[in-house]
């Protein structure tokens, strides 16, 4: 007569743990497989059958020129142009971001960026266009530059020279130059579009400009009022969204 | 017993000693409160005779900001290196003038121009050159242009020039226009040619 602590000759506890051993290698087994049948997108999203994901938006690097303890030209005795620069760059951003770009700040604040740490930042970013805001009381209205570099053909190798590193895209930059200056033309406002030996335009890999505001009367209280920025700031958007579709995507250097 | 006549010289010239002493005191004080103006070197003066030619100033405007060709009359050395720093002298004393519209501070100066190749100039401007710019960058583009262009225009063969202030490199002229390396003549006449134009 068998015991009741023995199943066919062994005993039923060891019975039982084989059990439990076989069911937990099972869940194991289901759950290693469970995300291999997910879509290769992220678990649980929905998957789409038809459109692709929308290409992100092209992105604009805007750099409000100097700041902390380089002022910049003191406008009067009262507005240094970092001030200007930074409030008319955060107008802009709204402008752009509203015409669909993707727009990113060199600096939030007043902070001091040396030269090459802005052009080390565009090169890393490699955004679409780098565009930095200056302001002056000479000139009336806009001023558009483009690096003041004969464009080179090729690159020689893989590395490029600092000082000379947006020779590769000066001509994009001229082209995307002439193009904002046109677009700002047809609304009637003052525009120039010129070139420049202006730190850091040669060092910038991709397609870089910079913009000078004037007071159009030379009034420089002009320069700080809100419809004059306004009206300068919704006058650039236009025309920079303008110029995306002709700055295609950078390269990888 | 020490000679009478030796006490007489001995006195005279302690109180010569002491005159020319205060003296040299008192004009050392009179230099000390001249005013810096009387007391600052002006640059050399243009050869008031000799030949003159017509040469033509690419002067800058700041309204409307614009770059003009003039043509003028002045007397000129025949050497390149003399004749750079005449005309660089004559068109400072344009910016100078007080209905200039460029006007630059009272003291700027071109130090030197040298001419080290066929092909480079180094032109050499003082403290005050810089230092009293107005600072922008279409404001700094002007004067280099200005500058550059007059250079070239008169003394044939240039195809880049450094700027130094007092002797010495500066990462840019008032905040803006890149002093760190050479203007390519070529590039600065395609410039020129733009104010001009606008």
């Amino acid at each position: 007569m068998r015991s009741n602590s023995e199943c066919r000759g062994v005993p039923c506890a060891e019975v039982r743990d084989r059990r439990r051993c076989l069911l937990a290698s099972l869940v194991l087994l289901l759950s290693l497989a469970a995300p291999a049948q997910q879509p290769s997108g992220q678990p649980g999203a929905p998957v789409s059958t038809s459109a692709p994901p929308a290409p992100a938006p092209p992105l604009v690097l805007i750099d409000p020129a100097h700041g902390g303890a380089d002022p910049g030209a003191m406008l009067n005795v009262a507005i240094p142009e970092k001030d200007v620069n930074l409030s008319v760059a955060r107008r802009l951003r709204q402008d752009l971001v509203a015409r669909g770009v993707a727009v990113q700040l060199v600096r939030e604040a007043d902070g001091t960026f040396p030269a090459d740490q802005r052009a080390a930042m565009a090169n890393a970013t490699r955004p679409a266009l780098y565009l930095a805001i200056h302001s002056s009381s000479t000139g009336g209205g806009l001023t558009v530059f483009s690096a003041m570099l004969p464009p080179a053909v090729q690159g020689r190798g893989p590395f490029l020279d600092w000082s000379t590193a947006q020779s590769l895209a000066v001509q994009r930059s001229r082209t995307a130059r002439d193009v904002i200056v046109s677009a700002i033309q047809k609304t009637g406002f003052p525009v120039h579009g010129l070139i420049a030996a202006l730190p850091p335009l040669n060092n910038i890999t991709v397609p870089a400009l910079a913009v000078e505001i004037a007071p159009p009367t030379g009034e420089i209280a002009q320069l700080a009022s809100n419809d004059y920025q306004q009206m300068i700031c919704a006058a650039l958007a236009n025309a920079v969204a303008g110029a995306m579709p002709s700055l295609k995507a950078n390269p990888k250097p | 017993m020490i000679p009478r006549h030796f006490l007489i010289v001995t006195g005279v010239l302690f109180a010569l000693a002491i005159a020319m002493a205060v003296y040299v005191w008192e004009l050392r004080r009179r230099e000390t409160l001249a005013p810096i103006e009387t007391r600052t070197v002006q640059p050399i003066a243009p050869p008031a005779s000799g030949r003159t030619e017509s040469v033509t100033f690419w002067v800058a405007y700041d309204a409307p900001a614009q770059l003009r060709p003039q043509s003028a009359s002045v007397p000129l050395s025949s050497g390149r290196q003399q004749r750079a720093q005449e005309l660089m002298r004559f068109l400072l004393e344009i910016y100078k003038d007080k209905n200039s519209s460029h006007r630059m501070a009272p003291d700027a100066q071109v130090r030197d121009v040298y001419l080290v190749d066929a092909g480079t100039a180094v032109l050499d401007v003082n403290a005050s050159f810089a230092g009293g710019h107005t600072s922008g960058v279409l404001a700094e583009e002007l004067t280099i242009a200005s500058l550059v262009q007059t250079l070239s225009a008169s003394i044939p063969g240039l195809t880049r020039v450094k700027i130094l202030v007092d002797g010495k490199e500066r990462p840019s002229l008032a905040g803006h226009a890149d002093l760190s390396g050479f203007y390519d003549v070529a590039q600065v006449t395609e410039l020129a040619k733009a104010l001009a134009g606008q």
